[in-house]
């Protein structure tokens, strides 16, 4: 075997069976681990301080913001987005949001299911159709973005 | 009279031509992993496990970045060609994802004293999916909103990276071992 190892001698991985060992890392490691954890930490705090208020769905093509529903209607309310390729059927009732048809080829979109809390998303990538639930109450992104 | 001279073809050494075929033995396996991951049940619209970014990590770690960064380029086309993904918007989010975060991990590999391959991973994991986000806001979804999502993906690509940077270790001591 002429293909040896290219690291340096310093990052010889060491030679044992105990399994523990091999998912404890350097300590460098466990630093990133703990500054990484921290940073999502406060930027899922960021993110959701503002979700309150009563629930709305947005539906947006690219920037066009096409529709707005409350989360809970009385009946069922079936919405066709037209996007980039095709149709986008987005149904909002007792269970919450869905995207029931799409006429993209993966249909990930339909597969994710229903959404309910605020905060949450639904997307079509290929049909650049985002469905969104935000509160009343302005959101910290929004603020940014403004 | 002489026979006529033929031109003389250098011959590539033998390590040479162990090392490309050790490299293409490894893309093939990343070509491999990558496509049963495309093909396998989704845990979520946008997570995906990063097995194939095992083999990178043990090219980085055995060939050196150029391989690493061949490797993880030559994959991502590979694959995609084989699911029928290519040039659309999976193959351009993919594409771009691994891109920026093979060059995170070439860069923390290079000049992170003591950084190991997990800790590698774990960089490329979180770089991959931010990546993944910011080029489907910019190009695709434009709408802020979408980064809400983005934070427990993070909490996902954190135990992934970290699981997968393990296997990597453990993976290129074995061979490290059965190479003595």
């Amino acid at each position: 075997m002429l293909i040896r190892s290219a690291s340096t001698s310093n990052r010889e991985p060491p030679n044992t069976s105990n399994p523990w060992h091999w998912l404890k890392g350097t300590w460098v490691d466990r630093i990133l681990l703990l500054l990484a954890v921290i940073a999502i930490g406060m930027s899922w705090q960021w993110l959701h301080q503002n979700l309150s208020g009563t629930p709305m769905v947005h539906i947006y093509h690219g920037k066009t913001l096409l529709a707005t529903y409350p989360l809970h209607p009385e009946t069922p309310i079936h919405f066709q987005a037209r996007g980039d390729i095709g149709l986008s059927e987005i149904t909002i009732d007792s269970d919450g949001v869905h995207i029931s048809h799409s006429s993209c080829v993966s249909q990930r979109c339909v597969l994710s299911g229903h959404r309910h809390r605020v905060g949450d998303i639904l997307a079509c990538v290929p049909n650049h159709i985002l469905v969104s639930i935000q509160g009343t109450q302005k959101l910290a992104l929004d603020a940014v973005s403004e | 009279m002489t026979a006529p001279q033929t031109p003389q073809i250098p011959r590539p050494s033998l390590a040479s031509l162990e090392k490309k075929a050790y490299w293409l033995g490894l893309l093939l396996l990343a070509s491999g992993l990558h496509i049963f991951e495309a093909v396998m049940p989704s845990f979520g619209p946008w997570f995906k496990l990063g097995l194939a970014n095992i083999i990178t990590l043990i090219a980085l770690e055995r060939m050196g970045a150029k391989a690493a960064a061949s490797l993880a380029i030559g994959r991502v086309v590979i694959g995609a060609f084989f699911i029928g993904t290519m040039f659309t918007p999976t193959f351009i989010i993919s594409l771009t994802a691994t891109l920026s975060s093979t060059a995170i991990m070439l860069i923390s590999w290079r000049f992170i004293p003591r950084i190991s391959l997990i800790g590698v991973s774990l960089l490329g994991a979180l770089v991959h999916m931010c990546s993944q986000f910011i080029v489907v806001e910019q190009l695709f979804i434009q709408q802020i909103a979408l980064y809400y999502l983005l934070p427990p993906l993070l909490v996902l690509s954190c135990a992934t990276g970290w699981l997968n940077g393990a296997l990597a270790t453990y993976i290129t001591a074995q061979l490290t071992i059965r190479s003595r």
